[in-house]
């Protein structure tokens, strides 16, 4: 379901899940609403895939509405190494 | 020893005629079958589920012995007696508002992934079939699980109706008469 090198980026409501998926898919980005994995425990369960590809226009978008994830993964090997944010 | 060809089947055809060849063979089979993702995919199911698999090359393909149909018994979810059968009659989980559920079922569907325990079978029907379609985003998922042995079908009537007969993107077609008898010889049927 994850892909090695695959963003997933959790968020810690349903509904600011639902807005994200909305606002990307809108613009007709690759992104996959997910079950956050196990051992990224997120209160809601929920998060967002994609590759790298499209990195850049998603984080632009979420930034630019205001819905930044509380945090970023991205799957390396067995598990998952978090994003710093590098503004 | 029984013989199964499924050289020139698309995925996941291979696993599932292996699959329902195991259930009902007597002794060993024998499995003739291309290099790849069949390959790799028969070779992961029957192993998972206790097989001993030998390979051999066979006319630019491969033969493969599998045996050891008694380890059968180990498996989770030995202790079922039939099949276990889900069946989707939507898609969308639980009763609440139309995005929440369709979220709720994409969700679930995945997360089957993760289960050691597998249904045997998945039965599509009514805006079910709207999942295995073209433009549903559990299309890759359920051909994973479908490698996995789990067999994925759809009402062909329902497809019909949703003028989606085209577009049948994981599994296969059924009629009312599979699934009412799926159903009612099932060992569990888990309705969704």
């Amino acid at each position: 379901m994850v892909k090695e090198g695959d963003y997933v980026a959790i968020f810690n409501s349903v509904h600011r899940v639902m807005e994200a998926e909305r606002l990307l898919k809108d613009k007709q980005l690759k992104i996959m609403t997910i079950p956050a994995p196990r051992e990224l425990a997120a209160d809601c369960g929920l998060a967002i895939r994609y590759a790298e590809d499209v990195r850049g226009e998603v984080e632009a978008a979420l930034t630019q509405a205001g819905l930044m994830p509380r945090n970023l993964y991205r799957k390396s090997g067995e598990g998952f190494e978090k994003i710093e944010e590098e503004q | 020893m029984n013989d199964l060809d499924v050289r020139g089947m698309a995925c996941p055809m291979p696993v599932v005629k292996v699959k329902q060849a195991l259930e009902s063979a007597q002794g060993d089979l024998r499995v003739l079958l291309d290099d790849g993702a069949p390959r790799e995919n028969v070779r992961r199911f029957a192993e998972g589920r206790g097989y001993q698999v030998l390979e051999e090359p066979f006319e630019g393909a491969f033969a493969f012995t599998i045996s050891g149909a008694a380890a059968k018994q180990e498996l989770p979810g030995a202790g079922r007696s039939g099949a276990t059968v889900m069946l989707i009659g939507t898609d969308r989980l639980g009763d609440g508002p139309e995005e929440l559920g369709r979220l709720l079922m994409k969700n679930f569907i995945i997360t089957l992934l993760d289960q050691s325990q597998l249904p045997d079978r998945m039965l599509f029907i009514n805006t079910g079939v709207l999942l295995t379609a073209q433009g549903s985003e559990v299309i890759e998922t359920l051909e994973a699980l479908g490698n996995r042995g789990v067999e994925v079908l759809s009402c062909g009537v329902c497809l019909d109706f949703f003028h989606k007969k085209e577009s049948l993107a994981a599994g296969g077609v059924t009629n009312m008469f599979t699934i009412a008898e799926s159903l009612l010889q099932a060992g569990s049927v888990v309705r969704l």
